[in-house]
């Protein structure tokens, strides 16, 4: 039995420990926002959060989640719209066929997570996941407007009243 | 009552003749077909095969183009609305189903979604079929107030009657606009009052897909639904010999070994319980076509033709006489690999298929041929086949040909249960229908006076209208193979193209911007050979030889004005850089593009590219935009780095690790600029590709006097003459 966390939600699985977590959330959890791309840890389709840190799915065993959080891209945010990658993903219309969208995102995710106002080379050198669409300079445009919203509202929430 | 509309005749509009091939051919729409399943069963009052409007208001489109990326779910509910008058936000966009209603490309016989042809095909249709429902909306006011319909107008979503200051909602009108018969002539709207085409408009499936919730077919569930992996012989073109199934009678969760044409399926509860098990399940192929072939002997093979005598598909003025007076003469031979699709999402389907009907989940790019295949494989009459067609995770060509959704029909027939086949990317890289391999040789000659006075084109291999669609091949010619070596703009007296077919057992398609893609490549790399031979500048040469050519003209000054483009090496931060140029039509689009570039690492290193396409008219600059990117990315990364080699018959490139597409840190700032000319509309999707790899490689040859002609890019070392 595996017992691991996932956007909240508690679940213990008999399932072989050395499945990957990507098809456990596919296929067992029925969570489908995580994509299948390669199997090797090559394109990030299947990126996912563990703790926080990104992680290709595809190659992460299930043993290795065990007790673990992990977030996909369904639980991002509470409203599937409303992060601030989502809201520039839309408004730049960032997505082309979109099957690497998820990945990306959650990529791009954590590097904010970690790097609230990543430059152009922080960017470049943790946003490898691939993209067969070519939607690449689309993507790093909208990590910079993120980065700003997400500055502003931290700014915004931590003008006075709002902090102690 | 009856809310299906009953037509004594079909009635077809007109639409706007349009070439393809080199054939002119009028098509028609048919308005409103019985057969419009689509929209007739959903139960919601009809305007036409493509709109139903519920009491609501709702306005459901139905697609006759997949949308796989490249904005049709967008573009065509943009032209509905404005032809309709309706909120673009109040459009529901779904996949139409089969049938004959749908097929609204060369003259009514053909639905596909490739050729970058969907909103340029359909463009006319789309007003007309938007404009109709209007129309019929407008009668039913004019009806129920007993008016006349001259004194009615709209605003978005409602009729109004200014004179007596009523107004209605188009639902509340949906009944009675239903059951009149279309108009066969409606009037279409003045474009100087266009509210939304040729305006940016935003994406219909962006928050879908930046959120987990855009479906794919790899996203389907079903009670009760198997999954299945596929193996299919290493060596192509193999026959199962033998399995030992009782190897994984144990394993988990499986369910049945099964054979199909030339491959073996595990199927299992779990896509890896199934694949995992077909992993360790031995397997004998035997008969395998390709065994033995190596493409590197196949290029050397193909190399070895391209002085005999072909198959002449465009000849211009007297070529022998030029070479025969030439002061001089420049000759190249240019290879190209076979190329993977790549799709991000894998070749898969979904099946459920009973002794009384089909419904299947297949992605494709034609949803009419895989009625039929259904049909052959079944026996089930089209009538008894549902095919969905999804969000598609990329196509570029492969799509068109849905072997893996014959695989899901057998495989549930068998198993008597729904099932959901999904290829591995080992399976979808080695099994792909490949870019094929070309050789061109290019000769020029050049007279007394300095001037090109000759261009002949050889181009030897083989070609995806000969495998596939014969039914195109015309006196022995292969124009999906030809394409962008014939019909030059430059004004070069004395010119052919001829064509050596030479055929391999090796499986090949369409990829992305198809004969373009490597015939964009070597002409434009070739004119700058010629352009170096008579020591001209790469821009001057050209803009010399196309005085007669205003839109190529005109593209190329453009995209040489945004560049700031500078003939010869360039300094720039310590750095040496130059600029290369090159111009292509394709699809009806002339496109120019200056790649600005380094060599880093004995690698050419590109900063920015600079694109100008003139496509005539337009729908969606912002879609434009992207998908021009997205053409020069696949262009960009075909010249860099893609390459399928075979050895013994076994593609060597399995997965992404050594089929290595363009990454993000390979990707330059793309600046795009759109010329509308008039002219007639000219396709997108593919339009970027084809110029970019020779933009780049002349950029190189500035740089380091060293020819590129051979692909990927990555196969030399320029650091010693950089």
């Amino acid at each position: 039995m595996t017992t691991l966390t996932v956007n909240g939600t508690r679940h213990t699985l008999d399932i072989e420990p050395d499945t990957p977590l990507l098809w456990v959330l596919r296929d067992q959890l029925n969570l489908t926002g995580t994509k299948y791309g390669c199997g090797i840890a090559q394109c990030g389709a299947c990126t996912v959060h563990v703790g926080g840190q990104a992680m290709r799915a595809c190659v992460t065993p299930l043993s290795a989640v065990q007790d673990q959080e992990v977030t996909t891209i369904e639980g991002l945010s509470d409203d599937g719209l409303s992060h601030p990658l989502q809201v520039a993903w839309r408004e730049i219309d960032v997505p082309q066929c979109g099957y690497c969208q998820p990945g990306q995102i959650m990529a791009a995710a954590a590097l904010l997570a970690s790097n609230p106002s990543p430059n152009e080379g922080d960017i470049a050198s943790s946003m490898n996941n691939l993209c067969r669409c070519g939607a690449y300079v689309r993507i790093r445009q909208a990590i910079v407007n993120a980065a700003s919203t997400q500055s502003q509202n931290q700014s915004q929430n931590q003008g006075p009243g709002e902090t102690s | 009552m009856s809310t299906s509309l009953e037509m004594s005749r079909r009635d077809f509009l007109k639409a706007s003749g349009l070439a393809a091939g080199g054939l002119v051919l009028a098509f028609q729409l048919p308005l409103v077909v019985r057969q419009a399943r689509g929209a007739a069963q959903s139960g919601k009052p009809t305007l036409n095969a493509f709109l139903t409007l519920d009491s609501a208001g709702q306005v459901t489109f139905f697609s006759p183009f997949i949308e796989g990326g490249q904005g049709v779910y967008t573009a065509l509910p943009q032209i509905i609305a404005e032809e309709l008058d309706v909120d673009f936000e109040s459009i529901r966009v779904e996949q139409a189903p089969a049938g004959d209603a749908y097929r609204i490309m060369f003259d009514g016989t053909q639905r596909f979604t490739g050729g970058s042809m969907s909103v340029r095909s359909s463009y006319m249709a789309m007003r007309r079929a938007g404009a109709a429902a209007r129309q019929m909306l407008l009668q039913a006011a004019a009806d129920q107030w007993q008016v006349s319909i001259d004194e009615l107008d709209t605003e978005p979503g409602r009729v109004v009657h200014a004179s007596s200051e009523r107004s209605i909602g188009y639902g509340e009108l949906a009944e009675a606009a239903g059951a009149l018969a279309p108009p066969a002539n409606p009037a279409l709207k003045d474009p100087s009052r266009f509210r939304y085409i040729g305006k940016p408009v935003s994406r219909k499936d962006s928050a879908a897909k930046a959120n987990g919730s855009a479906e794919f077919g790899i996203d389907v569930r079903l009670p009760n639904m198997a999954y299945a992996a596929v193996k299919q012989s290493p060596v192509l073109g193999g026959e199962v010999a033998s399995t030992d199934e009782a190897a994984i009678a144990d394993r988990p969760g499986v369910i049945s070994v099964e054979r199909l044409p030339g491959a073996v399926a595990v199927i299992a509860d779990t896509y890896w319980h199934a694949q995992s098990a077909l992993d360790a399940l031995p397997i004998e192929f035997e008969n395998a076509a390709a065994a033995g072939l190596n493409s590197e002997q196949l290029m050397k093979e193909m190399r070895a033709r391209v002085d005999e005598a072909g198959k002449t598909a465009e000849s211009l003025g007297d070529i022998e006489s030029s070479f025969n007076d030439a002061a001089r003469s420049i000759e190249a031979v240019y290879q190209v690999p076979f190329l993977a699709h790549a799709t991000m999402e894998p070749m898969n389907a979904t099946a459920d298929v009973t002794a009384e009907r089909c419904e299947a989940w297949v992605p494709n790019q034609g949803v009419d041929p895989v009625v039929q295949q259904i049909a052959d494989i079944t026996g089930l009459t089209a009538d008894k086949i549902t095919v969905h067609t999804p969000y598609v995770g990329g196509f570029y060509g492969r799509r068109f040909i849905t072997d893996y959704g014959q695989q899901a029909v057998r495989l549930s027939k068998a198993a008597g249960r729904p099932v959901q086949v999904i290829w591995s990317r080992e399976q979808d890289t080695q099994h792909d229908y490949f870019r094929p391999t070309m050789t061109v040789k290019h000769r020029a000659a050049i007279d007394s006076q300095g001037k090109i006075s000759g261009w002949h084109i050889t181009v030897v291999g083989d070609g995806p209208f000969t495998r596939l669609m014969p039914q195109f091949i015309q006196d022995g010619l292969d124009s999906s193979a030809l394409e962008g070596a014939t019909e030059q703009p430059y004004a070069i007296p004395n010119r052919r193209v001829d064509w050596i077919g030479h055929s391999y057992p090796v499986k090949i398609g369409f990829w992305r911007s198809v004969g373009h893609s490597y015939n964009g490549y070597v002409t434009e790399s070739f004119i700058d050979e010629m352009a170096a031979a008579t020591e001209t500048d790469p821009l001057e040469f050209r803009r010399q030889l196309l005085n007669d050519a205003p839109r190529y003209l005109k593209a190329l000054d453009n995209v040489a004005d945004m560049a700031g483009y500078q003939p010869g090496v360039q300094q720039e931060n310590g750095q040496r850089i130059a600029y290369g140029i090159a111009l292509h039509r394709s699809f009806g689009s002339i496109v120019g593009e200056v790649a600005k570039v380094s060599i880093t690492e004995g690698q050419p290193r590109v900063h920015k590219v600079w694109c100008a396409v003139d496509c005539g008219s337009m729908v969606n600059p912002d879609t434009i935009e992207a998908q021009i990117q997205s053409g020069i990315s696949t262009g960009l990364s075909q010249a860099l780095l893609e390459e399928i080699t075979i050895e013994n018959g076994e593609v060597v490139q399995k997965n992404f690790d050594t089929y290595r597409f363009l990454p993000p840190n390979q990707m330059p700032e793309i600046a795009v600029q759109i010329i509308e000319s008039g002219a007639e509309m000219g396709g997108i999707g593919e339009v970027g590709t084809p110029p970019i790899a020779a933009a780049v490689a002349n950029a190189v040859f500035t740089l380091t006097g060293q020819r590129i002609r051979r692909l990927p890019m990555s196969r030399y070392d320029l650091t010693s003459s950089a």
